[in-house]
Parts: structure tokens; C-alpha cells; sequence
């Protein structure tokens, strides 16, 4: 029923993750898995796009949650992109727009991971 | 007329025959002699009808002993030996005094008492035949049977001809034959034969030439012009006829009986071991339906296997993706059949039907404990062509397993199969009656967080509606007494679904009934509810929340917004999302959740309306998995301020459940409304 597809490509030095569909509890584990072959390869820019995205759950957003922290604590982040109007307020929703950044185009993310060096 | 007379035979058929035999006894006491044609007959007719009473009785009595034809020969056979056990003793004892035919009182008595005794015994033997005949029939012979015993009949009443004219005697020749050759035809009715178990047979083999040879020789002793013939022949002509003709169909039976046993015996064996089967799968299904427990039922398929398949050792593997696992042995060590098995199946070969590997090729590198075995049946247990393990039958000796045997032993596999599904299918409704059970626990103690009653109050309405999910979800409201005038209130949900989440509220809950005694400003509770949850709470887990405080003397209303779905206000004509900033709890630490938070004032106006609520409301989905979303929620409400607060919440359930009626509640509903009432 509820299809979940998640694609990982490299851009530069960053990891963009595509993600289609339905995010939720029982899609959650196939995002979760990328991080974690994310942390063993110790890559830990990372750009989620949401272009195709149709719905996140609580357990969804978990999964960001869940790596943020290492991420960030390896200098690296989780940046979002081509965000949907409607998956974009239930990030509003919780206030996730101050804990993470959030980009128009995923361009612009990859962009902001470079300035840093 | 015919079936009366049966009735009467069978009804009451030992009175019949006792209450005959008495007259008959009588009647030759009072008639030793049967001198005149009249006596002759009426004394025929007596014993005609001892007999046939006799025989419809015996016919009840014996119809309880079929199961065991052996018993019934054996009964017959003994009495046989009576028979000829008596006539050559009277024989002996009187064979000189034939020509003193004395009609003295012990005379008549001594040979009335044999007469009666002869009676029984071919009676007895008759009927044995009789059940021997109907045994295993599929047939309805009966029509051959009793034309059979009309000649019986017709042959016992034709001596009364000679009676009348002693040259009058080519009837009762012609009947005879023809009964006889009535015989042989009914003797070969010997089916029941091929049931009987290989030692039976042998056993039934020697009984029947004896028993053949004794009545051939009873016969003959009747035939011969002895002593014996003497008394019989006069006490009752057709008593003698009918006895000579029983000892031919004695004769002529057991014959048939010996060389059908004969025949029978080079495949008694295969015959027990297809009997054996049968009654195997019978005893497997019937365990199938009663044993809930595979490992129980292994053993018993791996004994079965051993013994029907003729093989010297079975087991039984299950076979999961990852391992394979030994399920149960007979008559070998666990460590062999590992070893074994892991020999056949280690490299990851499957067998999709039954195959038998011949051992010295492929074993003959591996030690087997002594064991070794020469050839080994593998066969799959197979369900909707999935293999989830193997049977194994082994064999020491050369010779390879049958094209029969092969299919026996995929037949107990196929009932392992079957029994392991089974045995499956029950775990997992167990599981899931647990599973039930712990959503039921679940769905308890979300009922005991929250409130059961609403505070009252002149100035301040309240009204709360919560509708649970089917799948335990984590919405909280509460309200609390802080002091006359305020009453603080939280509506929060927790993320996630089921009985982790429930423990979570019940944890929030006890948060935010503490720190609302110590502390009185929204925001800064707020801030201590993250320290403590997130101390707690998993990182992907978080908490969202409001928490307000209303003035019920003066209608202000505080509250703090963490991440939560905004307050609604209905306000004269106008409905407004108010959403002041704040991250969940859980989300983030300190100072991170302290800044993002902003604390708000509202004075309410006589009649304003606030909402609360959760986000299974705009999250609900129809069945084009769209959002009911914000927009509907405000429009109903706008469209109902005027009325009570409960029936507000009645219409938006109401379109609610319109809006995704083919679609289940996958989240809590929560819905908390408050109206202030500036007058009263």
C-alpha cells in the first residue's frame, strides 16, 4: 500500500538521500539503514531530498533525529531540501526549522556544505 | 408372511428352539420308534424346526464374534472333533452290538441325547459358515446363500419320500447333488482370508487341513453303514442327510480355505505392510488434529517411517533460510544424523521431491560412528512448494528402497509438512493473542491517564473528547485545580503508536501533574517537562504539547506551545490558528528549547471558543490517502460556534469519520474545547 523508496547518490563530498513516498513506522528501518552505511563509510554531510515525498510520520522524523546528533559531531550535518508544502509544516509544526536547516533547492544544500569546507 | 416368520425366528428364537426340542424330546421318548408314516413325519418336522430356531438364535449370537473369523473356525473345528470324537467312541463301545436293536427306555434316551447333541454341533457349525460367508462381502450374496439353504431344506424333507416308497429315493439324490454343487459354488466366497495378517494365515493354513481332513472324515463315518448311521437314521432320517451335508460343506470349505491360504500366503507380507500403512496414516491423522506440539509428533513420524518403510533409522530436519535444525531421531545418535545431514544438505542442496542417495559414493569419507548406511531416503516436507524440512529414512542393508516404499515415505513427509504447518499456524494465533492482550493493557492505561470528568465552572465550559485509535496511540490531556481562579491544562501526544508510547504518557503525565503544583508559568514548565523527558525519552522519540493556564475570574489565558498543533479561536465571526513558536520535547536541550519557546497572552471575549487538539484530526486520512487537513477542521468550527461545545465536537467528529470512513484511525483523536463565559 503505502510505497517508501530511498535512493543514495553523492554529490562532491556530500551524500544526497532521496527519499519517495511514505515515510513511516514501517518504512522508517530502509532510511535507517542508510544512515547507518552513512556512519560506517564515516560520511556525515548528508542532504535529504524531499522532492518526492508525499508523507512523514512521527517515526519518520525519528530517523532524523535519531543521527543529527552524530553527525554533527563528526562536523557534519543533516540538511533538508525541495521540501513539499505539506510535509514542510509538520517540520514547522514541531519547530524543526530551528534545529535544522532547510533549503528550496538541494543545490543550495550541497553548496552550503562546501562553504564550509 | 416371509419376514413375519423371521421376526418370530429372531424374536424370540432361543424360547422357540428350547420349547421344540422339549417336544421333540418328548415325542421320541413317548415314540421311540417311528413305525408309522405319520410319526415319521411329525417327527421330522420337529426336528426341521429345532434346527432352523437353533440357527436363526446362533445366527444373533455369532454375528458378535465376526471380527475374529479365526475364533469362529477354531469354535467349529472343535466342535468337529466332538462330533468325531463321539462317533467313534459309540462306534467303538456299540460297533459289535449293532444287531441288538433294543428298544429299552436308556436306548431311546442314549440316542435321543446324541441326537441332540449332533443337533447343536452342526447347527453351531452351520452358522459359523453362514458368518464366514457374509464376512468382508461387498456383494449382496445373499440370494445365492439361501437358495443354498432351501436345498438343505428341500434334501432333509425329500427322505420323507422314502418313507413312502423306499425305490422313491432319485429326489433326495438329485437334491443332494445339487446342494453340494451348491457348496462348492459358496465355498469359494473366501475373501475374508486376504485380511488376516501373515501370521494368522499360517496359523489358519494348518487349521483348515486339519479341519478339512476331520470332516471328511466325519462324513464318512456317517456315509459308512456303522452303529453311528444306525441311530441317526433312525432317530431322524433328514437329521442325517443335513449332518452328512454339513460335514461336505465342512469338507469342501475348509479345502477352498486351505489352498485361498495357500495362494495367499507369498503376499501375506506386503499385504500386512499395506495394512500397516493405512492403519499408520490413519493413527497420523488422527494425531495431526490432536497434537498441538511438532516435536511430539515428529517422534511419532519417525518411529512410523522406521517401522512401515523398512528401514533401519529415521529423522526429521527443519529447515528455516538460515539453519537447519534437527527436529527428532529414531534409532540413531543426534551427532550421526547432524553429521549426515549436514553431509547431504550442508552445501546448500535442496530436494525438491524424494530422492534416494546410495551411501558408499558419497559417505564413505565420513565416519558415522559405526553406523553406516547403504541407503538413505531423503524426502521434502513441502507446503505451498516451499521446503521447510526433511525426512530421512536410512537403511544398513544393500537393497535400495522400492518405488512404494519411496512413496510411503513422501507421504509421511507430507504429513510432517502439514503437521508443522499446523503447529505453526497455532503459534502465531497464540502470538497474536498476546500481542492483542498487550494492546488491551495498553489501551488500559491510557483510559486510567486520562480524566474521566471535565472541572466545571460558572464563567469557563469545558468539553474533551478523545477517540482511541485501534492501535494504541500517545494523546494526553489533563486538567488542573491550581487555585480558585486558575486552572492550568495540558494537551499533549506522544510520538509513536502502541504500548512504548503508553508508557511515555504515563510518564509525561506524571511530569506535568508535579511541576504544574510548583510552577505557574507556562513557558517555564514547560522547559522543565523537556529536562526531565528528555533525560528519558529515545532519540527518535519526542513529545509535543501545550500547556495553558486560564483565568477564571478575568478570562486570560497563558500558554506555551511545544511543537504542538496550534490553538484555535473562535472569536465572533472569525476563527484563528494561533501557533507561537516552540520546538517538541525531547527534540533538543537546553538553551535550544528555552529560546524557541514563546509564551502568549490571550484575553478572551464573552463567547470566545478554544480549541485544542491532537494531530490525528488534520493527519486523518480517506481512502485517496488525503489529508482532512486544517482548513476543514476551521470550518466546521466557524459553522457550529453558536451551539455547545459538545455538539461542536459532535460535528466535527462527525465529518471526521464521513471523510475517511473506508479508511481506519491510524492515531488518537483528541479534542479539548473551552468557552468563556463572560457573563454568568
Amino acid at each position: 500500500m503505502a510505497e517508501f523508496n530511498v535512493n543514495l547518490r553523492d554529490v562532491g563530498s556530500v551524500s544526497v538521500i532521496d527519499v519517495k513516498g511514505y515515510l513511516d513506522a514501517h518504512t522508517a528501518p530502509e532510511l535507517e539503514n542508510i544512515f547507518n552505511k552513512l556512519l560506517v563509510e564515516k560520511q556525515f554531510k548528508v542532504v535529504v531530498n524531499f522532492d518526492e515525498l508525499k508523507y512523514i510520520s512521527s517515526a519518520g522524523l525519528g530517523v532524523f533525529m535519531a543521527y543529527v546528533e552524530t553527525m554533527r559531531e563528526n562536523k557534519g550535518d543533516i540538511k533538508f531540501s525541495n521540501m513539499k508544502e505539506n510535509v514542510y509544516n509538520i517540520f514547522d509544526l514541531l519547530g524543526f526549522p530551528i534545529l535544522y536547516e532547510f533549503y528550496k533547492e538541494e543545490k543550495e544544500a550541497v553548496h552550503k556544505f562546501g562553504n564550509q569546507g | 408372511m416371509r419376514s413375519q416368520l423371521k421376526n418370530i425366528a429372531r424374536s424370540r428364537g432361543l424360547e422357540n428352539a428350547i420349547l421344540l426340542s422339549i417336544l421333540l424330546f418328548l415325542f421320541n421318548l413317548i415314540f421311540p420308534l417311528h413305525d408309522s408314516v405319520v410319526l415319521a413325519i411329525i417327527n421330522e418336522l420337529l426336528v426341521f424346526l429345532s434346527v432352523f430356531f437353533l440357527y436363526h438364535y446362533l445366527h444373533q449370537f455369532l454375528n458378535a464374534k465376526v471380527d475374529s473369523p479365526l475364533t469362529l473356525v477354531l469354535n467349529a473345528g472343535i466342535l468337529a472333533a466332538l462330533i468325531f470324537f463321539i462317533v467313534s467312541i459309540t462306534n467303538s463301545i456299540l460297533g459289535s452290538a449293532d444287531s441288538s436293536k433294543g428298544i429299552g427306555f436308556f436306548n431311546s434316551l442314549f440316542s435321543v441325547l446324541l441326537a441332540f447333541v449332533f443337533i447343536g454341533s452342526i447347527v453351531y457349525i452351520f452358522s459359523t459358515f453362514r458368518e464366514l460367508f457374509f464376512l468382508r462381502q461387498k456383494k449382496d450374496l445373499s440370494t445365492f446363500y439361501n437358495t443354498m439353504l432351501i436345498f438343505f431344506a428341500l434334501s432333509f424333507f425329500s427322505n420323507i419320500f422314502i418313507l413312502f416308497d423306499s425305490s422313491f429315493d432319485y429326489p433326495k439324490d438329485a437334491f443332494y447333488v445339487v446342494t453340494i454343487v451348491l457348496i462348492c459354488l459358496n465355498s469359494t466366497r473366501v475373501s475374508w482370508i486376504a485380511f488376516l495378517t501373515k501370521k494368522q494365515k499360517y496359523y489358519l493354513l494348518i487349521i483348515s487341513v486339519i479341519l478339512s481332513t476331520l470332516f471328511g472324515i466325519n462324513f464318512a463315518t456317517f456315509i459308512d453303514n456303522s452303529i453311528m448311521r444306525q441311530i441317526i437314521y433312525t432317530f431322524s432320517p433328514g437329521l442325517h442327510t443335513l449332518m452328512s451335508l454339513v460335514m461336505i460343506y465342512g469338507t469342501i470349505n475348509f479345502g477352498i480355505i486351505f489352498f485361498t491360504t495357500l495362494f495367499h500366503l507369498p503376499t501375506a507380507e506386503a499385504f500386512d505392510r499395506k495394512a500397516e500403512e493405512v492403519s499408520s496414516l490413519m493413527d497420523l491423522t488422527n494425531l495431526i488434529t490432536q497434537v498441538f506440539d511438532f516435536k511430539e509428533l515428529a517422534e511419532t513420524i519417525t518411529t512410523i517411517t522406521t517401522r512401515v518403510c523398512n528401514s533401519d533409522s529415521a529423522w526429521l530436519v527443519l529447515k528455516s533460510d538460515t539453519n537447519i535444525e534437527l527436529s527428532s531421531v529414531h534409532n540413531i545418535g543426534y551427532v550421526d544424523a547432524d553429521k549426515i545431514t549436514n553431509n547431504l544438505l550442508g552445501s546448500g542442496e535442496n530436494y525438491d521431491s524424494i530422492e534416494i542417495v546410495q551411501f558408499d559414493s558419497i559417505m564413505s569419507n565420513t565416519n558415522t560412528g559405526g553406523q553406516l548406511f547403504k541407503s538413505i531416503a531423503i524426502a521434502p516436507l513441502k507446503v505451498h512448494k516451499k521446503i521447510n524440512g526433511y525426512l530421512f529414512a536410512a537403511r544398513h542393508r544393500e537393497n535400495n528402497f522400492d518405488q512404494d516404499e519411496k512413496k510411503t515415505v513422501q507421504a509421511f513427509a507430507d504429513y510432517a509438512a502439514v503437521a508443522l504447518e499446523n503447529a505453526k499456524l497455532i503459534e502465531e494465533s497464540i502470538e497474536k493473542e498476546r500481542l492483542e492482550k498487550e494492546l488491551d493493557v495498553a489501551r488500559d492505561i491510557q483510559k486510567k491517564i486520562l480524566p474521566s470528568t471535565v472541572p466545571t465552572s460558572n464563567r469557563l465550559e469545558i468539553s474533551a473528547l478523545f477517540v482511541p485509535a485501534f492501535e494504541v496511540g500517545g494523546d494526553y490531556y489533563d486538567f488542573f485545580e491550581l487555585s480558585d481562579d486558575l486552572l492550568g491544562f495540558v494537551v499533549a501526544d506522544v510520538s509513536g503508536k502502541g504500548i512504548s508510547s503508553a508508557f511515555i504518557m504515563a510518564e509525561v503525565k506524571g511530569i506535568f501533574e508535579s511541576l504544574s503544583k510548583i510552577i505557574t508559568n507556562p513557558k517555564e514548565l514547560l522547559i522543565k517537562a523537556n529536562d526531565t523527558l528528555k533525560r528519558s525519552l529515545d532519540k527518535r522519540n519526542f513529545v509535543t504539547a501545550i500547556y495553558g493556564i486560564i483565568n477564571k475570574k478575568n478570562g486570560t489565558l497563558n500558554f506555551a506551545r511545544a511543537g504542538h498543533t496550534p490553538i484555535l479561536l473562535c472569536s465572533g465571526e472569525r476563527i484563528q490558528s494561533i501557533q507561537p513558536p516552540g520546538i517538541g520535547l525531547g527534540l533538543d536541550y537546553n538553551p535550544g528549547f528555552a529560546s524557541s519557546l514563546k509564551e502568549m497572552e490571550i484575553q478572551l471575549k464573552n463567547n470566545d471558543i478554544i480549541i485544542c487538539y491532537s494531530d490525528g484530526i488534520p493527519e486523518a486520512k480517506n481512502h485517496k490517502e488525503e489529508d482532512f487537513g486544517y482548513d476543514r477542521l476551521d470550518n466546521i468550527v466557524l459553522n457550529n460556534c453558536e451551539k455547545s461545545l459538545d455538539l461542536i465536537s459532535n460535528a466535527v467528529m462527525k465529518e471526521l469519520s464521513l471523510f475517511s470512513k473506508n479508511h481506519s484511525q491510524h492515531d488518537d483523536i483528541t479534542l479539548v474545547l473551552f468557552k468563556w463565559n463572560q457573563n454568568n
